[in-house]
């Protein structure tokens, strides 16, 4: 009996049926890294071309300008790739979907929709050792080479591509995915990569868990859902994750440091987020994450942004209450008063509107429309 | 899709080339739509066409380059960009009771539908046609070409009308090259009243 | 073609003519040839090969694309002489800074040919048919890095249609009894010589058509090289 058919006679007696020792049997080690292929070879002519989208990632306007966040992420990725880490490559892209992949040749791309989704480093650390998992097994190099016709190559380099050639979002979802074994092998070596870095590992399950919620309030379930680039098969993948869980016991999430680092990018980010335009899945997304120990204030903002502007029955007051929520908590962004200011002067509470107005010039003096909100309380006070 | 539009740019407007022409603005008073008259100082190129309805479109260099998109007279309800079919997307209609900034969200709207990035630089209150109005400034990344763009625009309502001007260039060379030019032009704006019985 | 040009080329005065009024409408005003020994900057190719889908959708072929702009340059370099170009390559650590530069020269191409080239329709008066388009100073970079006093600027848009877009072609012109003729494919390429302490484009190439296979061999790139290069004027 193989393996899967193994865990497949145990699945439905719940987590308890599952040995430990399932795994047992393919100890996996990290192998060595690889080197540059002969550049006449076909690997070779692929690194090559790989070589050219990674200039294009470098040079994108849509590059993340953010150094120290960048090598933080670099230094995630360093530990969890051991031997292979001067060979990765990573590039933070402002794009607010939902998006993480690794080429062939070491360079590896993570959106900032990504980024604003993660509760902890333990999280991206699953996402990332995922990816590195692919790369260590050389999965996309499998798959270039059963690739029927050259046409699929092409689709395959466009995974890989820069978020600013045309078209390129919507070739993204669908067109190359890996084998589903392909998937199960990458979460298997990630997680154990994730533990052996001290990550808990409890954590990865939770990455997919969260992102369902949001695809759920999807009010058109129908549609190729952009937020995601690709990785099918969630459910399925929730189901493992809990096992490997099982298996890898302690380790840590580095929540603190995480919030720390990414702080300074958080409003930017929700800004992103907001523009985006789908306000059931970010009223979803904000839900969730205002429930983080800390930014808690700049979630609750966006969702009553978000509020604000979809303008539908009753959403104004909804938007009224976060951004008093917000407020309450002390730390909130100065957008919150110009909010709640807007609000007031349609209600026509002329006295709240030119106070709110007030505070935000005051949190925000140098805010770009701080003219236009000047000349808003000039007329509120006439 | 918006690959075919860009090639179609790149290689005139599609099919509509026989009815699409470049007129010459010359020096003086011009009069957009019914009811906006401009002063110009020196020539501009006005692309006449139905495909950008509802604004009037100018340039200096060509289309890719820099655009000087005029709107005289947007009635509520109506969109200010051109409605494309069978695309689906979301549609940014006028509505006469707009303050400023919501102006300025409904002009980011459609200036972002194609994916392009928009970042407001600076919102003021300004007259413009001889009512209140305002004044913006803006940066875009253009999605098909990376471009880096610059822009300038000014709006007011009249009468439940919407009057604008919005000039976008690319920030290296173009930009400061031509904008002095378009403040200008947008100081000698005047909203003419509507004509009785219309 | 403007009707100056169209004159200049019924007097059989269409090319390396000197007199201003009958210039090329590849030349800009006053320019007829670059100094001997001129030095010029080749910049980072602009090159993007799309595969159309049987959907009539264009999808970007890093493949080909890999292969053309190789190809392209191979072909570039054999031809410097004939060309009679100095050339002076950007250092990749300079080409990063430099591709703001380069995706603004993709759409001053673009206008050049959508405004001075194409469609009659949409020349534009104020240009008075002249090849009259400058990026300005802002090109001195290009110089301090490379210490040419000239580039070549290339940006290449090529498609071909997949094995399933062919298939669906061949349906639909047997279905409209060849009333329906649809495109297999469209090769689009600009070339620029500029000034680089003035930013002008000094001369300007051209070549739109349905053949040209870039991605095969650099025999074909340089072909298509050699028609894009047709109008570049002589070294003096």
């Amino acid at each position: 009996m193989n393996r899967r058919a193994f865990l497949r006679a145990g699945c439905c007696g719940g987590l308890a049926s599952i040995s430990p020792h399932a795994f047992a049997d393919d100890p996996w080690q990290v192998p060595p890294r690889f080197s540059r292929p002969d550049a006449a070879s076909d690997e070779g002519g692929l690194w090559a071309l790989m070589d050219r989208q990674e200039t294009r990632l470098r040079r994108s306007p849509f590059n993340l300008d953010a150094p120290e966040l960048r090598a933080y992420v670099q230094g995630i990725v360093c530990q969890l790739a051991r031997e292979h880490c001067p060979d990765v490559r990573v590039y933070l892209m402002r794009v607010p979907n939902f998006n993480a992949n690794m080429a062939p040749n070491g360079m590896m791309q993570v959106w900032s929709g990504l980024l604003l989704r993660m509760d902890n480093e333990a999280q991206l650390a699953a996402v990332l050792g995922h990816e590195i998992g692919h790369y260590m097994e050389r999965h996309s190099l499998e798959g270039l080479r059963a690739a029927k016709s050259s046409s699929a190559i092409g689709q395959f380099m466009g995974l890989f591509g820069v978020v600013g050639l045309v078209g390129q979002f919507g070739l993204v979802a669908g067109t190359f995915s890996y084998s589903r074994d392909h998937e199960r092998d990458a979460d298997r070596i990630g997680a154990q990569l994730m533990h052996e870095a001290g990550y808990d590992v409890s954590e990865a399950s939770k990455v997919w868990t969260n992102l369902s919620l949001e695809l759920r309030a999807n009010p058109d379930a129908s549609a190729p859902n952009p937020l995601f680039a690709s990785h099918p098969g969630r459910e399925e993948r929730e189901a493992t994750l809990a096992e490997l869980a099982a298996r890898y016991k302690g380790g840590e999430t580095r929540e603190t440091l995480w919030q720390q680092k990414t702080a300074p990018f958080i409003r930017g980010w929700l800004a992103d987020e907001i523009k985006r335009g789908r306000p059931e899945q970010s009223i979803a997304l904000l839900t969730r994450v205002a429930t983080r120990s800390s930014g808690a204030a700049d979630y609750l903002y966006a969702r009553g942004e978000v509020y604000r502007l979809r303008a539908g029955e009753g959403d104004l007051d909804l938007a009224l209450t976060d951004f008093g929520k917000a407020i309450a908590l002390g730390s909130e962004p100065p957008e919150t008063h110009r909010a709640l200011g807007m609000i007031y002067r349609a209600r026509k509470r002329g006295a709240d509107a030119r106070a709110s107005f007030e505070r935000y010039l005051q949190l925000a003096p140098q805010a770009p429309d701080a003219l236009m909100i000047r000349s808003y309380i000039e007329e509120l006070s006439a | 899709m918006r690959l075919i539009l860009a090639l179609a740019m790149a290689v005139g407007i599609a099919g509509c080339a026989t009815r699409t022409q470049v007129l010459k603005v010359e020096p003086g008073e011009q009069v957009v739509g019914d009811r906006l008259a401009i002063k110009v100082d020196g020539p501009w190129n006005h692309i006449s066409t139905t495909l950008l309805a509802p604004a009037q479109a100018w340039t200096m260099e060509g289309f890719p380059i820099d655009q000087l998109l005029i709107y005289s007279g947007v009635k509520d309800g109506e969109p200010v960009h051109p409605i494309a079919s069978g695309t689906g997307g979301k549609s940014f209609n006028f509505r006469s009771n707009m303050q400023p900034d919501e102006i300025v969200a409904m002009f980011e709207g459609a200036l972002t539908r194609d994916g392009s990035t928009f970042k407001l630089a600076k919102l003021e209150p300004s007259g413009f046609g001889g009512a209140k109005g305002l004044r913006f400034e803006y940066a875009i990344v253009r999605k098909i070409d990376n471009v880096q763009l610059s822009g300038v625009g000014f709006a007011a309502v009249d009468s439940g009308e919407l009057f604008a001007m919005l000039y976008s260039a690319p920030r290296i060379t173009f930009f400061p090259r031509h904008q002095q030019r378009v403040e200008e032009i947008a100081k000698t704006a005047k909203v003419r009243a509507r004509p009785a019985g219309s | 073609m403007n009707r100056l040009a169209a004159t200049c080329v019924a007097l059989g005065l269409f090319m390396h003519s000197g007199i201003g009024w009958c210039q090329s409408e590849n030349l800009a005003p006053g320019f007829s040839g670059l100094p001997k020994d001129a030095k010029v900057a080749v910049m980072p190719l602009d090159i993007e090969i799309f595969s159309i889908s049987a959907g009539g959708v264009f999808e970007p072929r890093a493949d080909w694309t890999e292969a053309a702009t190789r190809n392209f340059k191979s072909a570039l370099q054999k031809r410097k002489g004939q060309l009679g170009l100095n050339t002076v390559e950007v250092p990749e650590k300079d080409a990063d800074e430099l591709v703001e530069l380069n995706s603004l020269h993709g759409a001053v191409a673009r206008s050049i040919e959508m405004h001075h080239f194409g469609a009659g329709a949409l020349q534009l008066p104020t240009k008075a048919g002249k090849l009259d388009w400058s990026l300005g100073e802002s090109t001195r970079a290009i110089k301090q890095a490379t210490g040419a006093d000239y580039a070549i600027f290339a940006w290449v848009r090529d498609s071909h249609a997949s094995d399933e877009r062919k298939a669906a072609m061949v349906a639909i012109a047997l279905l409209s009894l060849g009333r329906v003729v649809q495109h297999g494919g469209l090769q689009t390429a600009y070339a620029s010589l500029v000034e680089l302490d003035t930013g002008r484009v000094l001369w300007f190439g051209r070549l739109r058509r349905e053949s040209g296979n870039l991605k095969e061999s650099d025999e074909d790139a340089g072909e298509t090289l050699d028609t894009l290069f047709r109008t570049f004027p002589q070294a003096k």
